[in-house]
């Protein structure tokens, strides 16, 4: 083949650029960190870059749901302990005021009072708000789960409206419990209850042996309400440590399919650079003598 | 036998050489022109009478050189291949830089694109399951979803963008084109009358093998020759330059990309409306227009459509903050199918976020908003704008690699072609170094001649002075 000075110059500039070219796009690789700039750079890396993504998206979304849930468990947690307390002092008072049968007229009145006020003290308590919305309301849009007199319940409960937090793409854990799951028990109902101890220690001592059986059933429902919520909030701090790894693993997940490999493109970078400045010598060498440096 | 016929020989020789010289001067002159072809001096020794007459005859010793004839190097079918591929590499470059504009106009992947939109909305929606009484979350869920119709708009015009150029330069390539024939067919009467009047023609055909190769680069033209040193340029069957008359093409079809679907772009003759089957760089910039712009716009469009029917089917299974049944969450201003450029986000209050599965009063269940989050899972919208990224990566990437591998036979092509009609500057000088020397023994020999005539006019019938 006939090789002519231009063909030889237009090689060599071909080469050269191929040459830039690559060693461009290494710094660029550099320069942004990233192996992936457009999908063509990889189809499949970048189907799941994207994948990665979203699910980040929606990982750092969970976490969000889970600690919302975790303070809704906890306010739940500790209002239900506190009404637990509470409780405990009306049956203290259902006791003395059954076994004493020689009480006055006005310690009567006073043990009355007294169960009168924490009854007011639970209705409080069972109306505790988290972010504006009672913590045993339910759905209900209202302020209140129970009414302060009556003491009856008028928060809004549907079957299948409980109130859940979407911990990861499949689960759910149920955050809430209703006043009727917590306080009431084969028609009996806490306010109720306490209502009728604070009558009957009143009026009718002989009552509040029947009383204190049925305030005990209540108790146990309470009880096993706040069991209930302490086996939930165990599942919800679970539930965020696998969001944690889950986040982490992502994380890896995208660096590995974005990211360069630090070490492996500088070593690429320094390979190309060498071949770059062994093709400017080669050429610098190839295109300068002609016949013309040999000729007098 | 003439007394002078060897100085008439050497006469030859010098006028020869020199000949030889100013050629040789011209290649190195051109060395790095564009479309240049090497020229080469055909020297022919100068012998008898062809046809031998009583008063012709010869001595049977030649009578010097002759160097008439100035030839151009060139090889045709080089020519023809080089043609050929020049059209492919163009039209490649043409396709994969459209969908590198593609690519840029979607940018993905990346924390700017589509996707991250459409993973906001859904965050967006658990935070409202997460508290169906804060207006602060319903409003970001409403906010975000507008910005997911900006992006969907964003896009679209760029594509819209993207195309309305392409067409604006293929429209320009067009007059190009026209212009580039008429000088080919000026340049062909040029070098026919040349041709006839027996003058040498070189450079002028040089000047149209670039214009050949540029069209060939524009519009994929091939060329056959005709007699007489003219050339015919046809693009797909049709032609353009025959002899010194040449042909206009003109571009027609829809001036939006919305059009194209009813009334693609294609390039025609002026005369008749006949469609021409181009290639290069306008066959690529046709196909961008008529089928990957197009293309990916129609996906776009699919996208936003499928994203409201889900969406809207869902957000009516739901009762809003004043218990009544969810609206449509998106739809057009003007009732029209929903498109990527159209798409519209249909409620303004944040009362109207139907985050409630329970009909009936107002309330705070959190159902149906859980369940519009859910959306972002299984083979929904995001699934399907995956796929269509992985699609245009796919496809850019097979483009890039064809044209690799085009570029690759298109300089193995070149530099055939430059092989054949390249200058090599040691051959020129090794040329040069020749000529020179043969025109130095033709003087020697013009002196020598001169000496043995010297000795005969002047040194002879002297006996006895």
């Amino acid at each position: 083949m006939r090789i002519t000075q231009r063909a030889v110059t237009l090689t060599s500039l071909q080469g050269l650029n191929q040459n830039l070219d690559s060693l461009g796009k290494l710094q660029e690789q550099l320069t942004s960190g990233r192996m992936l700039n457009a999908p063509s750079d990889s189809p499949t890396g970048t189907n799941r870059a994207m994948q990665a993504r979203a699910e980040q998206e929606a990982t750092a979304q969970y976490a969000r749901n889970i600690s919302d849930g975790q303070a809704w468990l906890n306010q739940t947690d500790s209002t239900l302990q506190q009404m637990l307390d509470v409780t405990r002092r009306v049956r203290d008072l259902t006791v003395q005021g059954s076994n004493a049968g020689a009480l006055s007229e006005v310690s009567r009145e006073a043990l009355g009072k007294e169960a009168d006020s924490l009854r007011e003290s639970l209705l409080g308590l069972a109306n505790t708000t988290v972010t504006g919305r009672p913590l045993f309301g339910g759905i209900t849009s209202g302020p209140k789960a129970y009414d302060s007199d009556t003491g009856a319940f008028v928060g809004l409960v549907v079957p299948g409206s409980e109130i859940y937090r979407r911990v990861s793409s499949t689960e759910s854990v149920r955050v809430d419990v209703t006043g009727p799951e917590a306080f009431e028990v084969d028609g009996l109902d806490l306010f109720s209850v306490v209502d009728r101890i604070a009558t009957d220690l009143r009026t009718d001592p002989a009552g509040l042996e029947q009383d204190l059986e049925d305030l005990d059933l209540v108790m146990n429902t309470m009880l096993s309400a706040v069991a209930d919520i302490g086996a939930r909030s165990a599942r919800m701090d679970r539930e965020a440590l696998i969001n944690l790894d889950q986040g982490m693993a992502l994380g890896t997940r995208l660096a590995e399919v974005e990211d360069i490999d630090l070490p492996n493109t500088i070593m690429r970078l320094q390979m190309q650079q060498t071949a770059y400045e062994a093709a400017l010598s080669a050429t610098a060498k190839a295109i300068t003598p002609t016949l013309l440096d040999h000729l007098r | 036998m003439s007394t002078f016929s060897g100085l008439n020989a050497a006469t030859t020789a010098l006028w020869a050489n020199r000949r030889g010289l100013d050629v040789t001067g011209q290649n190195i002159a051109n060395v790095n022109t564009d479309g240049y072809s090497r020229q080469r001096v055909d020297f022919a020794a100068v012998g008898g009478s062809t046809v031998p007459a009583f008063f012709s005859t010869s001595p049977g010793i030649g009578q010097g050189v002759s160097a008439d004839d100035v030839m151009r190097i060139r090889d045709a079918f080089l020519e023809g291949r080089g043609h050929t591929e020049h059209a492919n590499n163009a039209q490649l470059i043409a396709e994969t830089d459209a969908y590198e504009l593609i690519e840029q106009a979607l940018r993905e992947p990346g924390t700017t694109g589509i996707q991250k939109m459409l993973s906001e909305v859904w965050s967006g929606w658990q935070d409202v399951a997460n508290n169906p009484a804060d207006t602060a979350a319903r409003g970001q869920v409403l906010k975000r979803m507008e910005t997911l119709a900006g992006g969907l708009h964003f896009s679209h015009e760029q594509l819209g963008g993207q195309w309305t150029q392409t067409r604006e330069n293929l429209s320009v390539l067009v007059d190009d084109v026209n212009a580039a024939a008429g000088n080919i067919a000026t340049l062909n009467v040029a070098i026919q009358r040349a041709r006839q009047n027996d003058l040498p023609a070189n450079e002028l055909a040089d000047q149209r093998d670039v214009l050949v190769m540029k069209l060939a680069d524009q519009i994929g033209a091939t060329v056959r020759h005709g007699k007489d040193g003219l050339l015919d340029v046809s693009v797909g069957g049709m032609s353009l330059v025959s002899g010194g008359s040449a042909t206009t093409f003109k571009l027609e079809g829809a001036i939006d990309a919305d059009g194209t679907g009813t009334d693609p772009l294609r390039i025609t003759t002026d005369v008749g409306d006949f469609s021409v089957r181009v290639g290069g760089t306008a066959g690529g910039q046709l196909n961008a227009l008529n089928t990957i712009i197009p293309g990916y716009r129609g996906q776009l469009d699919t996208i936003a459509a499928n994203l409201a029917t889900e969406m809207n089917a869902a957000h009516g299974e739901g009762y809003d903050a004043n218990g009544a049944a969810g609206k449509p969450l998106f739809g057009t201003s003007d009732g029209t199918p929903i498109t990527a450029a159209t798409i519209k986000v249909m409620i303004s209050s944040t009362d109207e976020i139907a985050a409630s599965l329970v009909p009936g009063a107002k309330n705070y269940d959190r159902g149906n908003a859980d369940k519009i989050a859910q959306l972002a899972t299984g083979a929904g919208v995001d699934a399907e704008y995956r796929t269509m990224i992985v699609e245009l990566g796919v496809q850019s990437a097979v483009s890039q690699r064809n044209l690799d591998i085009q570029a690759s036979i298109t300089t193995t092509v070149d530099a055939a072609r430059e092989s054949v009609a390249g200058v090599n500057l040691d051959e020129e000088l090794t040329n040069m170094l020749s000529y020179q020397q043969a025109y130095a023994a033709a003087g020697r020999m013009i002196t020598a001649i001169d000496e043995a005539l010297d000795v005969l006019i002047n040194r002879t019938g002297l006996v006895g002075r």
